[in-house]
């Protein structure tokens, strides 16, 4: 059975992850202090360190629940027999959902943890996965052409990442990806159409 | 819509999703099959690395000895691997 200061002990953990992720999505890592955690949820300085050995093994959780997100909001938002546009919107709503922490988690890449840069390639990895299973559907549907899995996972994860390092320039006090999610979804869905026939 | 959490093998962090995901097929395994044989028990350190970086080699043509570095760092961060060292180039 587990007792009530185990429940207690778990419940504050979770406070902490989340007021870090509220943080980290107002204002970013860097500015992000274990100090105004601790103010939002009205706990003692020390507490946070009864919990997290050190800030850098905090921003580690902080940045695993990022993943964690996207890994359960892509399983509960689309499926293997989804073809690569249903893929996409899937993958763009699930990005609007976490927008600023991924944002912030590309654009402090270099002030973070190295185990950060790993964490977010591994979830990388688990896109393109899906993106790699999406355009099987539609190449054997006929609906696409064959195209190297990798090269268009890496295209996709490039485009979607470089609009969203730089939110602030393609879509300035708004959401980048619902200005421009539906255009970079056509232009990715351009590279693999079939060619059309002439006749 | 259904609420799906899916559980994170506690060796790479990897989301376990389908029965195969799991060591040996059991939900109730802590870690996927990748990482644990099909008893659930972990892989050694060194194996589970090659495997880790072969998925980042696979999935978004890493180098592989990039991959590799990527990889032991990531399992590191895990606490299941906590101050594990690899020998693995």
């Amino acid at each position: 059975m587990v007792g009530i200061r185990a429940v207690q002990r778990a419940a504050t953990r979770q406070q902490i992850l989340e007021a870090g992720l509220e943080l980290v999505r107002q204002s970013g890592f860097g500015k992000t202090t274990t100090g105004e955690i601790a103010k939002l949820i009205g706990k003692a300085h020390g507490t946070i360190f009864v919990h997290f050995a050190t800030r850098d093994a905090l921003v580690m959780e902080i940045i695993k629940a990022i993943g964690s997100g996207l890994t359960d909001h892509l399983a509960r938002m689309s499926s293997d027999s989804f073809g690569l546009g249903q893929f996409l919107d899937a993958h763009l709503a699930v990005l609007r959902e976490a927008e600023e922490l991924h944002s912030a988690l590309l654009q402090e890449m270099s002030s973070l943890p190295a185990s950060a840069r790993a964490y977010v390639m591994a979830m990388q990895s688990g896109v393109s996965a899906r993106l790699g299973r999406a355009l099987q559907v539609d190449i054997d549907k006929g609906l696409a052409r064959p195209f190297d899995k990798v090269a268009l996972a890496n295209i996709w994860i490039a485009l979607t990442n470089h609009y969203l390092l730089n939110s602030d320039l393609f879509a300035p006090g708004e959401s980048v990806i619902v200005r421009h999610g539906a255009a970079l979804k056509s232009q990715l869905l351009a590279i693999i159409e079939k060619e059309p026939i002439h006749v | 819509m259904s609420d799906i959490h899916c559980p994170s093998c506690g060796s790479c962090g990897f989301p376990m999703e389908s029965e195969d995901d799991f060591a040996g097929g059991n939900r109730d395994a802590s870690y996927c099959s990748t990482c644990a044989d099909s008893n659930g028990h972990l892989k050694p350190f060194d194996t589970v690395v090659a495997l880790n970086a072969d998925y980042f080699v696979r999935h978004q043509g890493i180098d592989l000895s990039a991959a590799v570095e990527l990889a032991r760092t990531l399992l590191q961060s895990m606490p299941a691997w906590a101050g594990k060292q690899s020998t693995l180039q």
